[in-house]
């Protein structure tokens, strides 16, 4: 609706402005109002004397935009009714006169309603380290009821609770605001933030204080039993990891868990953190070994290195030929307790020919045996030398004929 | 004359709109064609004279295609809606069809029962079914009736110079050519020049006494007589055609189709690619290829000998690139822009007036008494039955063909996705649709979104697409290797075109979708799963446009109405004036010209026979051959070829139909290998090449060597296979396969993972989100990177970790500098990284930069090309710095990390191990990110490797990866100081959040290998789930 009427009065100017150019005269004209502080939202006018009626427009300025404003004549004086857009915005105005010889230009001041309507409240990041280093900014904006910052100085209660303890402190503004950097203690947990102004409250913020960098922690692994019979799965934990504070890290902290056996090839696995321990599983290998354990949270933390052994189950394969030695096969691959292996376990046969590699053929072993057969458009008649490979022993047969 | 009513006519009327107008309600919607009609009417209900889309691609001009339909379709949705409009107007297209065949036949045969028998005819023609029913072509059925309405009016002018014809002849070439502008042009060479002749040789005809007399001379001065009006008609019909539509026209010269030819069926050779063959060929000729012999000799005689020359040019041109012919005729531009299938339908309607005339001589006329004379009644009984069966089952046949072989996939609820795309300010990005068809259209007339796709490929404008022979993002996978590459870009750089969502219809997407780093968000009631993408920033309010003078917009909005207008007033206006005023109808000059129907040629007759006798037997013996082929045990190689089919179309108990029966592999069992079976190669694949090679024969076994090409969203695969077949009592079957026999130690296990959830906006409301829900990104950072070259393209590689408390999804963006800060080149990381990262774990990247591929040569476009391959950027300067912008945004989804590398050995050339699943969900593909080292343990190269199959819950999968052969690799630079994390600079992150960071902290951990060029390596493990529980 403001805006409305300021359009007629820009489009008035508009089309009296051919006339008020004519219409000039050599008398002075002076600012009457003497007061020149008003409050956000009072209605505004400012009033010039006028001896010969002359309708000089108005140029008005704040920081929000520009306009230009027809007087009213009333008692010979020329009346300036300032439009809502201009008196509810506090802040400096500038005005000056149109068309006269002499230029008459002043300013004058909007100051804020001193009551607050809103808080107007910033706070971020919402999640910062516990150490004391880190630190989230409250940024709290009192504003009156026409949406203007209240004045300098304008004091905000700043209040936060962090576990037992819970503290105000008194900030004002500057600049139109008021801020206060709320640093992390040591501890993790959850910042409640609130502010007041002159009797006004915000609503609740919040911040979590998250853990710092893990620090060094240890791990143990747990297995079912210490054969390598490739098929039982090895879980590795590492102990409750904490930073420097002490606190328990995030949940899902990665850890990864370096393997390096004794042939010193490094398997992998990994692990996330719940309450700080994170575990991570291992299949069994399915021969003898070594290994070497070692987690690391990349860059920042570290477990000392833990040994683990596996004892060989299968202390040799038996294997038989077949059908023109075409058919092979292996087993019965027994377990420790000479259980047969469970499903599952790798066997590879190597066939060479005069020390070439013609083909692996590769079958997992089902219930103790697995069985290979030698075909005939990849293996034509002649000698080969087969190698049977399963858990970690290697069998050869050199110079085996096949027809 | 008294004036009656044409009974056939009528007939040919109520019969075409209660056929047509019942089928279309099932099949319209699922053509090619219509629903793209009705998206473009939907612009025009927006706004009818703005004729800059913003929805498809990323903006383009509705003036690149003719409004008249579209514009009519528009105006009839104020009343009952888009699709009443579409089914109005089918409607309408059919009867102006049928009543546009019978004026053109009747002004070819001067017979009213002929042209009634043609109209009757035409209602079933299998041609115009195809057209409508299959291709959803409104407009060009439309131009194309209204041009045959038009023909009676130019000869009229022609012959009798009086100017009211010529005023409607020109009011309806200015509808055809506002609803559809090739059929005008093309009309003009293939119809209207035809006919001119044939005016000639009437205005000649009356000259001399027989038509016999007709000499050059006399048909010369023919020619010369009438020139007057032959100049002014073409004239004043040219102005026409560039007038109505001068927009279109203007448009086409500033914005010319400078695109990759997009491959179309009626281009093929319909000898090797039958399915175009049947398509484009076989259905729109259907029955009127028995009567080419009557058609060709009728269409040759004195008086329609153009009409002869026409058909058989739009014989030739249709036949695509069966012969050499048409090509060489239209030149290379125009045979790979013109789709060629509407050269066929022209023939085949031109031909339907004589189709008339012949099935009217065989029913009532000449032929039937020479049928009768010489084979008696029961032959022409048995003869008309069978012309007549077969017609209706061509007809029944292509009506069909929807559902016989679905061009389009199941219709899409569209309202969920309309639904998703207006709550919560989703249309601020774009969106992309993926196995939809056609549909897409439809959806796109739906909603206020944009997507950077589009179903109109001469409006393409980005490169990306351009440079590509696909018409559709959408529907890449069909357009093989090059499609997906296309698709690619998209996916990888989604900032560059604001795009966000992605609604997939079609799980074939999902690992590329999930490798280029984007994530879930929910399946919708329609069962559409939708993907997004984090770090997108939303499309700006206001968008680039290219705007065109306000005279063309009105131009464009009223001409064509007003063209309707005219022509509704001429046309219609005259006939009832005629009604009226004139007690006896005037008879229009053409039906003067009457033929004789009284001595069918004998010779014909026999010509006929012989012709059927021919395709009869090239029909059986196609079917011979057709059945050889697919017999699918009658060799070996059958044997296999269908085995793969049948796996590649999941028709399981075909291919099971197919295994050794004597080996006991029943069908439940066979199912369970198979639905226990998951990954790249058995889930995601499509077969494109195959070729079976009989390593060894004999009567009861055979063993096959079976090179398989298989395209994968990823990469192409390539792999062979070897199969041993035995025969059984002649018939050839496939032994099965073993199986992993592996037994998981756990029969039930548990696992405990952190799982995340983000609420979004906390408060229900349609504000902008409030700040306090805003999360804070989680802190990254870059612990090494650097610019290196390999071979001959560049990349910057290094090492990334998330060093906040929160997982994190992580966007790369690289850019290339010269010495002089001149941006080079800017791509984001696409495989060669997780995208996910749980606080504290760290990921090796690499950045390549790809261009646009094959922008520069058209003909270096590689017949197959690898999606896995890319076109390196093609630097003009070195660059010699780069910039990396690291994004992190929190993501809790795809965290699975529970696989662990469980053994390893090294040999020179390969490294191979297994891996070990120990979570709780299946891992679809696994992927290997490893990292190349120097002796220093610097850090050299970054590599992928996808592995072909899934890893089930506590199972290992082994694998085999070739280490790189080329090693040599340049390190150009190596300084970090231009790397931001969220936008601030690496160093002060890494300063303030590990100050006492442990360098090169894993490096004690790396994995020494025996190259000449590198000394270490790293692996780790990326995994996708395809169905996370």
């Amino acid at each position: 609706m403001i805006q409305k009427f300021t359009y007629l009065y820009a489009f008035g100017y508009m089309l009296l402005f051919p006339w008020i150019v004519t219409s000039q005269s050599e008398d002075s004209i002076q600012l009457l109002t003497k007061e020149l502080q008003f409050e956000a939202g009072n209605a505004i006018v400012l009033e010039f004397s006028n001896s010969n009626k002359d309708l000089h427009g108005l140029y008005i300025s704040n920081s929000y935009g520009s306009i230009v404003i027809i007087p009213i004549v009333e008692d010979g004086m020329l009346q300036y009714h300032m439009p809502e857009l201009i008196s509810n915005k506090s802040g400096q105005v500038t005005w000056k006169l149109l068309n006269t010889d002499q230029p008459i230009s002043g300013a004058f001041n909007i100051y804020p309603k001193q009551d607050v309507a809103t808080l107007e409240t910033y706070l971020g990041p919402p999640s910062i380290e516990a150490g004391g280093a880190d630190y989230t900014m409250l940024v709290v904006v009192p504003t009156d009821s026409l949406d203007n910052p209240l004045k300098e100085g304008t004091s905000v209660l700043a209040k936060h609770q962090f576990l037992s303890s819970e503290k105000t402190d008194t900030i004002t503004t500057q600049n139109l605001i008021a801020y206060k950097n709320i640093y992390s203690g040591t501890e993790t947990g959850r910042i409640l933030i609130a502010s007041e102004s002159l009797g006004s409250h915000s609503k609740e913020y919040d911040v979590n204080v998250m853990a710092a960098i893990p620090t060094d922690f240890s791990i143990s692994a747990d297995r079912h039993h210490a054969y390598a019979d490739g098929n039982q799965i090895t879980t590795f934990s590492t102990s409750i990891i904490k930073d420097r504070y002490d606190n328990v890290v995030s949940d899902g902290t990665f850890v990864e868990f370096f393997i390096t056996n004794k042939q010193g090839n490094i398997l992998k696995t990994s692990g996330t953190t719940i309450k700080g321990i994170a575990t991570a599983k291992m299949i069994h290998p399915d021969h003898e070994a070594q290994w070497q354990i070692k987690a690391i949270i990349a860059g920042m933390a570290e477990s000392p290195m833990i040994s683990l052994a596996y004892k060989q189950v299968i202390s040799n394969i038996d294997v038989s030929f077949s059908e023109n030695n075409r058919f092979i096969s292996v087993g019965p691959l027994q377990s420790f307790m000479k259980q047969m292996i469970p499903d599952g376990l790798q066997v590879n046969v190597l066939v060479r020919k005069n020390g070439n590699h013609i083909k692996t053929l590769s079958k997992s072993a089902y219930e103790g045996y697995a069985t290979f057969e030698l075909k005939t458009d990849i293996f034509p008649q002649g000698t080969y030398e087969i190698s049977i490979i399963a858990a970690g022993i290697n069998k050869t047969f050199k110079e085996r004929k096949v027809w | 004359m008294k004036k009656t009513s044409n009974k056939y006519l009528v007939t040919a009327l109520l019969l075409g709109i209660a056929f047509h107008g019942t089928s279309m309600f099932f099949t319209l919607e699922s053509t090619y064609d219509a629903l793209i009609h009705l998206f473009f009417a939907d612009h025009y209900t927006n706004s009818w004279f703005e004729p800059w889309n913003y929805k498809w691609y990323t903006g383009f001009t509705v003036m690149s295609y003719p409004p008249l339909v579209h514009q009519a379709i528009a105006a009839l949705s104020f009343i009952g809606g888009l699709k009443f409009g579409l089914f109005t107007m089918a409607l309408l297209s059919v009867v102006l069809f049928i009543t546009g065949v019978y004026r053109f036949a009747l002004l070819i045969t001067s017979n009213r029962t002929v042209a009634g028998y043609a109209a009757i005819l035409a209602v079933f023609s299998s041609s115009f079914v195809e057209t409508l029913h299959i291709f959803g072509q409104l407009p060009s059925i439309i131009g194309i009736s209204i041009l045959m309405h038009a023909l009676p009016e130019i000869y009229l002018w022609l012959k009798t110079g009086k100017y009211r014809y010529l005023l409607t002849s020109l009011s309806l070439i200015a509808v055809t050519v506002t609803s559809h502008h090739v059929t005008p042009i093309f009309g003009m060479v293939f119809f209207i020049f035809p006919l001119i002749g044939m005016v000639i040789m009437d205005v000649s005809r009356e000259q001399v006494k027989t038509i016999k007399e007709i000499s050059l001379k006399v048909f010369l001065h023919s020619f010369l007589k009438c020139f007057k009006r032959i100049i002014t008609f073409g004239i004043s019909s040219l102005v026409i055609i560039i007038g109505c539509i001068l927009p279109y026209w203007i448009n086409s010269k500033n914005n010319p189709i400078t695109q990759v030819p997009i491959p179309h069926g009626s281009r093929d050779n319909f000898f090797e690619v039958t399915s175009s063959g049947l398509v484009f060929f076989l259905i729109p000729w259907g029955i009127l290829l028995i009567l080419l012999p009557y058609i060709f000799y009728r269409y040759y005689s004195k008086r329609y000998v153009f009409f002869g020359l026409s058909i058989t040019i739009l014989f030739i041109l249709g036949s695509g690139g069966t012969t050499p012919i048409p090509r060489f005729v239209l030149g290379e531009t125009a045979f790979n822009i013109l789709t060629l299938d509407r050269f066929t339908l022209w023939a085949s309607i031109m031909a339907l007036p004589l189709f008339g005339e012949f099935v009217f001589r065989f029913v009532q006329g000449d032929l039937k008494t020479l049928i009768q004379q010489k084979f008696g009644a029961i032959y022409h009984r048995i003869i008309g039955g069978l012309l007549a069966a077969l017609f209706i089952f061509t007809t029944v046949f292509t009506m069909s063909l929807g559902y016989f072989r679905p061009s389009q996939p199941q219709k899409i609820e569209m309202s969920p996705i309309v639904n998703f795309l207006n709550q919560d300010q989703h249309d601020q990005w774009r969106y992309l649709t993926l196995g939809f068809g056609d549909q897409m259209a439809w959806l796109s007339a739906q909603t206020n979104a944009m997507t950077v796709d589009g179903n109109y490929h001469s409006a393409r404008r980005l490169p990306e697409l351009t440079t590509r022979p696909i018409e559709r993002l959408e529907n890449s996978k069909f357009k093989g290797v090059e499609g997906i590459g296309s698709l690619q870009q998209f996916l990888t750089t989604p900032e560059k075109y604001h795009l966000k969502y992605i609604f997939s219809n079609d799980k074939f997407y999902d690992p590329i979708l999930y490798f280029c780093g984007w994530q879930r968000l929910r399946q919708l009631e329609n069962s559409i799963m939708v993907w997004e993408k984090l770090n997108v920033p939303p499309l700006s309010s206001i968008l680039p446009k290219e705007d065109v003078a306000t005279w063309q917009k009105i131009a464009w909005g009223v001409i064509p109405f007003l063209t309707v207008i005219i022509a509704f007033i001429l046309n219609i206006q005259m006939l009832w004036i005629r009604t009226l005023k004139v007690k006896h109808k005037r008879i229009p000059v053409y039906l003067n010209y009457k033929n004789n129907y009284a001595q069918f040629s004998k010779g014909l007759l026999k010509i006929t026979h012989l012709w059927s006798i021919v395709l009869a037997i090239i029909a059986c013996s196609g079917i011979y051959i057709f059945y050889l082929n697919n017999d699918s045990q009658r060799t070996p190689e059958n044997a296999i070829l269908s085995y793969y089919d049948a796996l590649d179309y999941k028709a399981f108990e075909k291919a099971h139909r197919l295994i050794n029966p004597k080996s006991n592999l029943s069908i439940d069992q066979y199912m369970l290998e198979i639905s226990v079976t998951d990954g790249l190669l058995s889930s995601y694949a499509k077969l494109d090449a195959i070729h079976a090679e009989i390593t060894s024969q004999n009567d009861s076994l055979a063993t096959a060597k079976v090179s398989t090409d298989w395209i994968t969203p990823l990469e192409r695969i390539h792999k062979t296979y070897y199969k041993t077949l035995i025969n059984d009592h002649g018939k050839w079957y496939l032994q099965p396969e073993d199986i992993n026999l592996d037994i998981p130690p756990d029969q039930l296990y548990a696992d405990n993972t952190t799982n995340y959830f983000n609420q979004g906006r906390r408060r229900i409301t349609t504000e902008q989100t409030y700040h306090e829900d805003v999360l804070k990104q989680p802190v990254l950072e870059v612990l090494s990177a650097k610019l290196v070259k390999y071979e001959n393209h560049y990349a910057i590689i290094g090492n990334i970790q998330n060093i906040d408390n929160v997982p994190a999804d992580v966007v790369l963006k690289g850019t290339l500098y010269n010495d002089q800060n001149k941006t080079l080149a800017s791509y984001n990381a696409k495989y060669h990284m997780k995208h996910k990262l749980m606080p504290k774990e760290v990921s090796a990247f690499k950045i390549n930069f790809e261009g646009i591929a094959w922008s520069k040569t058209q003909d270096s476009i590689p017949k197959t090309f690898n999606p896995d391959e890319f076109t390196p950027v093609d630097f003009e300067e070195q660059p010699t710095t780069f910039n990396i912008q690291a994004a992190g945004n929190v993501s809790g989804s795809d965290l699975y990390k529970d696989a662990a590398l469980s053994a390893i050995t090294i040999k020179p050339k390969t490294i191979s191990g297994t891996i070990f699943n120990s979570g709780i969900a299946e891992i679809t593909i696994p992927q290997l990110i490893i990292s190349y080292y120097d002796d220093a343990k610097n850090l050299l190269w970054v590599d992928h490797s996808f592995l072909k199959e899934g890893i089930r819950q506590q199972r290992q999968l082994s694998f085999e990866y070739p280490i790189l052969k080329h090693g040599h690799v340049k390190i150009i630079s190596d300084d970090m100081k231009n790397c931001f994390v969220n936008g601030l600079p690496n160093e002060d992150i890494s300063n303030k959040v590990v100050p006492n960071r442990i360098k090169n902290h894993t490096q004690n951990m790396l994995q020494s290998v025996t190259h000449p060029e590198y000394s270490f390596i790293k692996i780790e493990l990326n995994t996708y789930i395809g169905n996370p529980n």
